[in-house]
């Protein structure tokens, strides 16, 4: 079949000392090493530059969530639909396994907020199918213009797929070597044609199949730890991948809309609208491709969100807070400098607090003081 | 009534050019610099006498740099400046006269300390609210247990915008935004589209100021209700936000565009190369469309 480098399981490994990480002081206490583990837990997040490298930023991304007997599952508190329901994802479109809801594709992130807080009471019976979410996927990502990348997000729970068998004869051969092969043909069909980039978030336990779906379309399969550790694949996966070769770079024709007041439109009731520049059909959210005249519409703002990607922050240096000379106040909060080290920015050399450097690269996205430094000269 | 457990945070942001104030002097001398920070003063007054847990924070936006009028760090490490003001006499209430003189006193050491480049004369208003978010987010994490904070921010803004600032602006409105932090702006001379579009995305309100002897008025009317009570108020309607962007090419503001889908930069024409990441584009080709063969009707 397929031979790939087997990486040593887990188990096979000897026994991890985890115990030996706690050491006390002098005094008998856990305190500094407490406090060593929480500050190592708030720099955990590595930030990696990719370099000059081409990254998608007009994604299509379908997001699946299996709603199988396995979700009703209490490990992650309250259950584990509930779990997954609350976890942050913006820009998606929704799909569930055995649920016939469906959200149709959109770039306004409330009709999918609105439509996972509904989703909460969903009753999760029976097994899910991979292969009919993936292609009920595909059938609609086929359709998606060259230039946007293509990918799945599967949040899968149970250990087991159900799918429709019906193309070998049922002779000696094992079901699940035939799931297999069946499976790893229409993954070459994504992967070659279609370009499709499947990504598994596992909650129970690492699945073979999973295993060779990603490989083969080259997404990336991870299983949770807890909560927080399942936050953070999300959070991962908001980052625009780099691109492959294959795609095409094309310039899109986009509209920003005009905005008017009017008394009455038939989509919804609402005052006032978006109307399309080209062929004034009027609108209430966006961004929409006009379904009149095919103009995407969008407003600047909607651009403006994902220029940090394209030009991402590097990372300050982190040095002991002895080293500081002159005061000891950071210089965006005007707060004292107690933490045991300080990161100074490589372009301005101002100094920050870790509270103010985690700020600064999770939600603003530039330095404050090299804002300054620059608009000056 | 807001309960002990709620800490209303309230930064003010006072654009505190040099070269707008300094020609405002001459065409309209009964407004100047210390007129306006009098109304800064009873805005900042008027929000901590409303309740004690409520907070303020002053930060004076200059050409060169942005600098925190209160709280300061002189203050906080215990100056004997505060020993003065805590015999006034008036029966004042202690902290607003603390605050009234910390702020009169930075703004002195600010104004006369700080010289003006020549290249330099745009007010460093994104600089300002990045700052101010910083001190927001610090704020909310030295919080107590139990206690929750809203905070919003108000601009007070003189001189003209700077285009240049455009992407900072947009990444500092974004940030606010993720935190639920409202940005007010407060405009005194010309109408500014960044600032719309602060408020329009963020939530807050937008005003341009008819006549600037009564800034202290609408400050007090429009702007010191907090989120909550403002939907019981009748309030100056919203503005209407200019939308467009301005392409890359010429700078003009465009309402059809062409976009780049690997920079997303803005061009007003079609061509086949991008200037900002030169990516070549595929060009859609017409169809070839084959014709048909028309059965020849039998005619017989």
């Amino acid at each position: 079949m397929d031979e790939e480098p087997e990486r040593a399981k887990r188990w096979e490994g000897g026994y991890e000392r985890t115990w030996e990480v706690l050491k006390e002081d002098e005094s008998g206490s856990l305190k500094a090493t407490v406090e060593e583990i929480l500050y190592q837990s708030k720099r955990k997040r590595v930030i990696e530059s990719h370099g000059q490298v081409r990254l998608g930023m007009m994604r299509h991304l379908f997001v699946v969530i299996d709603c199988s007997r396995s979700m009703e599952d209490q490990d992650l508190k309250p259950n584990r639909l509930t779990s997954t329901l609350k976890l942050p994802v913006c820009d998606i479109m929704h799909i569930q396994c055995k649920v016939i809801c469906f959200v149709s594709p959109s770039g306004n992130p409330k009709k999918h907020i609105a439509a996972l807080k509904k989703a909460v009471d969903t009753v999760c019976v029976g097994e899910p199918s991979l292969y009919n979410s993936l292609n009920l996927a595909i059938q609609t990502l086929k359709h998606m213009p060259g230039h946007t990348s293509r990918e799945i997000l599967i949040i899968l729970s149970s250990l087991t797929t159900c799918d429709p068998a019906n193309i070998y004869e049922m002779t000696k051969v094992n079901i699940m070597y035939m799931l297999l092969t069946f499976l790893i043909c229409s993954t070459d069909n994504l992967s070659c044609s279609l370009n499709v980039r499947v990504s598994i978030i596992g909650l129970s336990a690492e699945v073979r199949v999973c295993t060779v779906l990603t490989r083969e379309t080259g997404g990336s399969y991870h299983v949770i730890l807890d909560e927080s550790h399942f936050k953070e694949l999300l959070t991962l996966h908001v980052k625009p991948p780099p691109t492959s070769s294959s795609s095409e770079c094309s310039l899109i024709r986009m509209g920003q809309y005009r905005l008017e007041n009017c008394d009455f439109t038939l989509v919804g009731l609402s005052l006032g609208g978006y109307f399309c520049p080209q062929c004034h059909s009027n609108y209430t959210e966006l961004p929409v491709e006009c379904k009149v005249c095919g103009l995407t519409l969008v407003s600047a703002p909607h651009l403006a969100r994902s220029f940090h990607h394209l030009f991402p922050l590097e990372a300050f240096i982190e040095s002991p807070v002895e080293e500081l000379q002159g005061n000891g106040f950071c210089q965006a909060c005007q707060g004292e400098l107690k933490d045991k080290s300080i990161f100074t920015c490589p372009s301005c050399r101002s100094v920050f607090c870790v509270e103010c450097d985690l700020f600064i690269h999770d939600s603003l996205h530039c330095c404050p003081c090299c804002i300054h430094s620059q608009t000056a000269s | 009534m807001a309960s002990e457990d709620e800490v209303n945070l309230l930064v003010i942001v006072v654009d505190v050019n040099p070269i707008w104030w300094g020609q405002q002097a001459q065409r309209e001398p009964q407004f100047t610099l210390s007129k306006c920070l009098d109304a800064v003063m009873v805005m900042g007054n008027s929000h901590m006498a409303m309740t004690r847990t409520n907070r303020l924070a002053v930060i004076a936006s200059h050409c060169q740099d942005s600098h925190f009028l209160y709280p300061s760090k002189s203050w906080r490490t215990g100056d004997s400046g505060g020993d003065d003001a805590s015999s006034s006499g008036d029966g004042k209430y202690e902290l607003l006269a603390v605050a009234n003189n910390l702020i009169a006193e930075e703004i002195r050491n600010v104004m006369s300390r700080t010289e003006v480049r020549g290249n330099s004369t745009d007010t460093l208003l994104a600089g300002s609210l990045a700052k101010a978010l910083c001190y927001v987010n610090r704020v909310s994490k030295d919080l107590e247990v139990g206690q929750e904070i809203k905070s919003r921010i108000l601009v007070i803004k003189a001189a003209e915008d700077c285009a240049r600032q455009y992407m900072n602006f947009m990444n500092v409105i974004f940030a606010a935004q993720k935190q639920n932090i409202l940005i007010d702006a407060c405009v005194l001379d010309s109408e500014s589209g960044l600032l719309q579009q602060a408020c329009d995305i963020t939530g807050g309100l937008y005003l341009k100021i008819p006549q600037r002897v009564a800034l202290a008025q609408y400050l007090l009317w429009v702007f010191l209700p907090d989120s909550e009570q403002r939907s019981q108020l009748v309030l100056p309607p919203p503005a209407h936000v200019d939308y467009r962007a301005a392409c890359f090419c010429h700078r003009n503001l465009i309402e059809i565009g062409y976009v780049c889908s690997v920079c997303l930069s803005i061009f007003c024409n079609f061509s086949p190369i991008c200037t900002t990441c030169e990516t070549a584009f595929k060009i859609q080709l017409p169809q070839m469309v084959k014709p048909k063969k028309k059965k020849l009707k039998q005619t017989m």
